[in-house]
């Protein structure tokens, strides 16, 4: 296995094998608490059973012809006794239940998140962030229903089930006929019940979301909507969404109609009442233990009436936990190398005859060829899907090529201890990530000791300071999704600053936001300007001013480069090139 | 789980009174008469046979005590009692039938109206509502509505229940049954107690969690950026502090919702208790037989638990009111852009004149004074100015998007409010700044405004474009899936996907708010390519924030505070050096080849140039 990039243990061992036991593990682990919650669940499972007991002691001693008032006292305070302590009981089985259900999912989470943190750039660039949120909150939660209300209710209905067992068994075992019988019958109806609803609810689920995406659509666009006369298409569209809808949900309502286990109940009581008033009959019991038998009999109806949905919260439960096992059991493809190359980096970068499949097969790079001299700006051009981010992301290492070499100060990125080319190489992505902290923090976000004034010469070197002194609390400002909104030029700046603090010695920028005023654009290209000095840089950029003036210009297309030079070179030499200076002459 | 969702739930405030509210809901519940009138009996009849066990099993085990029982009254009861459990759970399964169709069909009903009704609202209405409220408006609030329903049946069958099992108690021995009401009043206030403990825990709880998710959020969308700078052990400290926090949140309302349902067992179990002793005694005293007294006990159960449920149904009434209140605010909301004739037009010239008009947003100041502004067919107008001028609101005004409070707005010399507007905008092609797609196809997108155009003649117009080539950047042509909102296309294909519906559409009148998002150079070319042909065919009204829409415009307007302050070519109103001058330098100049070429010296390069081969 490979070395993980982060390794901070997990307070214990757990068997991730497959989801089973991974739960189990877990629940093992805090097995005090899981113990109290299932005691909790017996006990109210058994004393439940009292008052049936009782009842037919009473009636025994009114028929007897000498009723006893201490009798009744008696049976009355043990009636009331036992439901109190039951209470209790109870409580420690929900509460237990709640607990464990409660530390599984914290230390569900705690486990998936450091396992996340182990994993490689590769991994990440690969996942998709909702995919990771999705399984970090619902798939999660949906372990945690396994316990509470899953198991507790599940584990309580099972107790209830064996209470008539026990009260029939003790009066006479021909008794234990219908109790039986309902158990048997009630397992399988419940099996076949939640097997037909299955694909029910995911009808449900779907047609819902058909209709809610649409709906969506229709609302956020809905000049668009009105623009195009389209109003009265999209209200028929969602009348037969809506119809399909309603369909699902109907057929859920007549699955859940037909919810057997109910029957079982009626037929069960009616026919033990039957039985043991025939042994009574017979003279084989007395009619006080038909009464504490019928009772013990009506306990029956809790298993029964317990919201089918416990069974299938414990299914989703492991299926979510399938699903998170697959996420933190996914192999790490890079290794760390920790012997390899570690020096300061030149920073002459060459592609020989690279190509790169995200998946292994279908190319998304092919044939790269280029070589870049120590402290040269590079500007990377291209449409979308051309493969420009792809490319730069072979130069940190986060994929590797599939063919070919990428070198940097002529030594395979291979070769290198990826620590040290890490640590090196800083990458400003296009979606720029801020911490709800403040400035001054995410500035020195990679180096946590950086003084303030260090912060300021960065932020001033990145153009970003006079904007930060103009926010409500200056360098001391929260921003992020709960502070301070900042504009997409202010952000660039911010991540500009945070490389300058790293110092790398080679920078990657994805340059993808455009200035509304020239003011700012003079701001930013003089940031771009005091970053791409003395360091090899790459940017992938829209902006014409970076392009006419880089150094060398690699225009992408469809995975391969369509040209490569100097600005006036490639006037020459490429069309589509001089289309895009050719605009609105003076 | 429903009943502590009605301990949680939250109390609204309520416009409509509740007398108008249930006529609007008896409306729509009116077209099922006939299946409410089937769900009423069979509420009632299910109510019946449930309570009535009882009563039969204790006149067999009277009969049973009083020694030989007579052979066949005895077996006529004992099969009475299967009858009727039989019949409770036919009933049950009745009524649940009936009763998914009712609350699908209300909720389908519900639904349509609403969404029928927002999208036809117009634009004033919508800026008011967020998209957000309003769809959970047509989704979560008719959904809530149609659990109403589905809550109140339940309760009105728990409660012939209840009533049946007191008339058989009291009818039985009145002293027994009256020690049992006397637990009704002990329960409900136990319960209202719980209600304010749960919500008080559950607020608290709400307020902590959202920080805690929201954290979480961004621990995990911030690893590849930790992982960068190599702070894995920060952020994951981060977490940990929010990861704890959630337990303990949670925990905290776990205990409280833990404690309900066993203390409600516990009061139950006392009054069984006492039902015991007494019961017992009276038996003693010859009030009621034995079997009387076993079929107390039985029907206390029967009893309790039902008035448990209606307890926490009045706080879901009141979620399920407002909901439907919501929804029927949504539909009733008046439309401010109003018709007054429905002139059908097949095709228009485009001439558009403004003739003294004054307008306003709902929320703000005067926008437009007094504004004169005509515009000839065929004519491409640039509008430019400083945010707030104005310049979204002509273009808004014409597509009839909004009101107008003064003067006059002509679309071929007719007052606009005389128009059938599906009919003027079939005339219309607008791109708004956000260019919106739908989950579909490139071909389907392009389609959307005019549904008969052939593939081929959609392709041809594609190669009019740079020789098609931007149709190759798609991953499948014309057959790839855009995504919702064109999620899987880049901004600049969305852009060009949006204007390729103009194309294929051809309006007389053409609306461009233009995208201020970066765009790459050759993407940006293609669209340059694809404006020049809608402007050849459509009077064209540019909202420009691109240099050269500006410049391929007949006409530039520049406004300022609601009126136009300079108009001309672009060489000229530079000249000028005027308001336009002004902004050409704030928000235009670094867009040209110029500032292009002078920001070499900004970038430290001689134009020898420091490049090597």
């Amino acid at each position: 296995m490979a070395i993980s990039e982060f390794n901070s243990p997990f307070k214990y061992k757990t068997n991730r094998s497959n989801a089973f036991r991974w739960v189990a593990s877990h629940a093992l682990h805090h097995w005090p608490i899981f113990l109290v919650a299932i005691i909790g669940a017996m006990g109210n499972a058994a004393l439940a059973s009292i008052p049936a007991l009782q009842y037919g002691i009473v009636f025994e001693n009114l028929t007897s012809g000498n009723p006893l008032p201490s009798i009744f006292l008696r049976a009355g305070a043990m009636v009331g006794i036992s439901q109190i302590i039951r209470g209790f009981m109870q409580f420690f089985r929900n509460f237990g239940f709640e607990v464990t259900a409660q530390r599984i999912e914290r230390d569900v989470r705690d486990e998936f998140y450091i396992s996340l943190l182990g994993k490689s750039m590769t991994f990440h660039s690969l996942q998709s962030i909702g995919d990771l949120m999705a399984r970090a909150t619902n798939d999660i939660r949906e372990v945690n229903y396994i316990f509470s209300p899953g198991l507790n209710m599940v584990l309580g209905s099972i107790n209830f089930l064996f209470i008539p067992l026990g009260i029939g068994a003790s009066i006479h075992p021909a008794l234990l006929l219908t109790p039986v019988l309902f158990i048997v019958f009630y397992f399988v109806a419940i099996v076949h019940f939640l097997r037909i609803l299955e694909p029910v609810t995911r009808e449900v689920r779907s047609t819902f979301g058909t209709l809610n995406s649409r709906l969506a659509e229709d609302i956020d666009g809905v000049e668009t909507v009105k623009a195009a006369s389209q109003e009265q298409a999209e209200i028929n569209r969602f009348k037969k969404n809506s119809q399909a809808f309603r369909d699902a949900n109907v057929k859920q309502g007549d699955i859940e109609a037909r919810f057997i286990p109910l029957l079982l109940l009626a037929l069960a009581m009616g026919f033990g009442l039957l039985h043991a008033l025939i042994l009574y009959r017979q003279g084989a019991i007395p009619l006080s233990s038909v009464i504490s038998y019928f009772s013990g009999l009506a306990m029956l109806g809790f298993p029964t009436n317990t919201s089918i949905r416990s069974y299938s919260q414990i299914s989703l439960g492991i299926a979510g936990a399938r699903r998170l096992l697959s996420t933190m059991n996914s192999e790490n493809n890079l290794d760390q190398n920790e012997f390899g190359h570690g020096a300061i980096i030149q920073g002459k970068v060459n592609f020989e005859n690279v190509s790169f499949a995200y998946d292994g097969k279908n190319l998304n790079l092919q044939e790269l060829t280029f070589e870049v001299y120590p402290g040269q700006t590079v500007a990377i051009v291209g449409q979308t899907g051309s493969g420009k981010t792809s490319l730069v992301r072979l130069i940190n290492r986060t994929y590797d090529p599939l063919t070919g070499s990428v070198k940097i100060d002529g030594l395979d990125l291979r070769e290198w201890k990826l620590d040290s080319l890490r640590g090196q190489i800083s990458i400003i992505e296009q979606d720029i990530f801020l911490f709800s902290k403040s400035v001054a923090k995410n500035i020195a976000f990679g180096k946590p000791n950086a003084t303030q004034d260090e912060i300021v010469l960065a932020a001033q070197k990145a153009q970003a300071d006079r904007f930060i002194n103009e926010l409500p609390d200056g360098y001391e400002t929260v921003i992020g999704e709960r502070g301070t909104t900042i504009s997409g030029g202010q952000r660039q700046r911010l991540a500009l600053a945070r490389a300058f603090l790293t110092d790398p010695k080679i920078l990657i920028l994805d340059d993808s936001t455009s200035a509304i005023d020239s003011k700012t654009e003079d701001e930013i290209q003089q940031a771009i300007k005091l970053a791409s000095e003395g360091r090899t840089t790459f940017i992938i950029t829209h902006r014409l001013s970076q392009i006419r003036w880089a150094d060398l210009i690699i225009v992408m297309r469809k995975g391969r480069i369509s040209a490569i030079g100097t600005h006036d070179q490639l006037m020459q030499t490429s069309k589509s090139y001089r289309n895009i200076f050719a605009e609105a002459k003076e | 789980m429903g009943f502590h969702q009605g301990l949680t739930g939250e109390l609204y405030d309520r416009q409509y009174s509740n007398k108008i509210l249930l006529s609007r809901i008896w409306d729509y519940a009116k077209r099922h008469r006939k299946f409410i009138f089937w769900m009423t009996f069979s509420i009632i009849l299910h109510g019946l046979f449930a309570a009535l066990p009882p009563l039969l099993i204790s006149k067999v085990l009277d009969e049973g005590i009083a020694g030989i029982p007579n052979e066949m009254a005895y077996t006529v009861l004992v099969a009475g009692v299967i009858f009727l459990q039989v019949m409770d759970f036919v009933f049950y399964y009745v009524i649940r039938r009936l009763m998914s169709r009712i609350t699908a069909n209300m909720n389908r009903d519900l639904s349509i109206d609403a969404f029928a009704s927002s999208i036809e609202q117009d634009l004033a209405f919508h800026d008011r509502l967020s998209s957000g409220r309003i769809v959970s408006r047509i989704t979560t609030d008719t959904n809530d509505f149609s659990m109403l329903i589905r809550l109140t049946m339940d309760v009105a069958g728990s409660i012939v229940q209840s009533v049946v099992t007191a008339i058989i108690l009291f009818n039985a021995e009145w002293r027994l049954a009256l020690v049992l009401i006397a637990f009704i009043p002990i329960v409900m206030l136990v319960v209202s107690r719980f209600r304010k403990l749960a919500r008080r825990v559950t607020t608290k709880g709400m307020r902590a969690m959202a920080n805690v998710n929201a954290t979480i959020k961004e621990t995990i969308s911030g690893i590849s950026v930790a992982k960068n700078f190599r702070q894995e052990e920060e952020i994951y400290r981060d977490f940990k502090a929010s990861n704890t926090t959630s337990f303990k949140v949670n925990v905290q309302r776990g205990f409280v919702l833990s404690i309900v349902f066993p203390v409600m067992r516990t009061i139950s179990g006392i009054s069984i208790a006492v039902l015991v002793y007494f019961g017992a005694l009276s038996v003693t005293q010859g009030l009621i037989t034995a079997g009387a007294w076993y079929m107390v006990l039985l029907a206390s159960d029967r009893f309790l638990m039902p008035i448990l449920s209606v307890t926490s149904y009045w706080t879901q009434v009141q979620t399920g009111l407002s909901a439907a209140e919501r929804i029927f605010a949504l539909i009733d909301s008046d439309h401010s852009v109003i018709q007054s004739q429905n002139l059908k037009v097949d095709s228009i010239t485009g001439k558009i004149d403004f003739n003294h008009l004054s307008f306003n947003y709902a929320t703000g100041g005067k926008v437009l004074d007094n504004f004169d502004l005509h515009i000839a067919p065929g004519e491409s107008i640039a509008i430019v100015g400083h945010t707030g001028a104005g310049k979204s609101s002509i273009a808004r005004l014409i597509s009839r998007f909004y009101e107008f409070q003064e003067g006059e707005l002509l679309i071929d010399d007719i007052d606009i409010r005389k128009f059938d507007l599906p009919a003027l905008r079939r005339n219309m092609g607008i791109v708004t700044q956000v260019p919106f797609l739908f989950d579909g196809t490139v071909e389907e997108n392009i389609r959307f405004a005019a549904p008969n155009i052939s593939r081929e003649e959609i392709t041809q117009l594609a190669n009019q474009i740079g020789n098609g080539e931007w149709l190759e950047t798609f991953s499948n042509g014309l057959d790839t899936q855009v995504g919702e909102r064109g999620a899987h296309i880049s901004m600049g294909q969305r852009q060009l996907v949006a204007l390729m519906r103009v194309l294929a559409h051809k309006p007389a009148i053409f609306i461009l708010d233009e995208a201020t998002a970066s765009i790459d150079p050759f993407t940006e070319y293609q669209i340059q390519q694809a404006l020049g042909l809608i402007l050849q065919h459509s009077t064209s009204i540019l909202i420009a924030h691109r240099l050269s829409t500006v410049r391929s415009a007949d006409r530039i307007l520049v406004i300022d505070h609601g009126s136009i302050i300079e108009e001309g070519s672009h060489q000229g109103l530079l000249e000028q050096g005027g308001h336009y001058a002004e902004l050409y330098n704030t928000y235009f100049r670094h867009q040209s080849l110029k500032y292009v070429e002078e920001a070499g010296q900004i970038l430290g390069k001689e134009l020898s140039g420091k490049t090597t081969a």
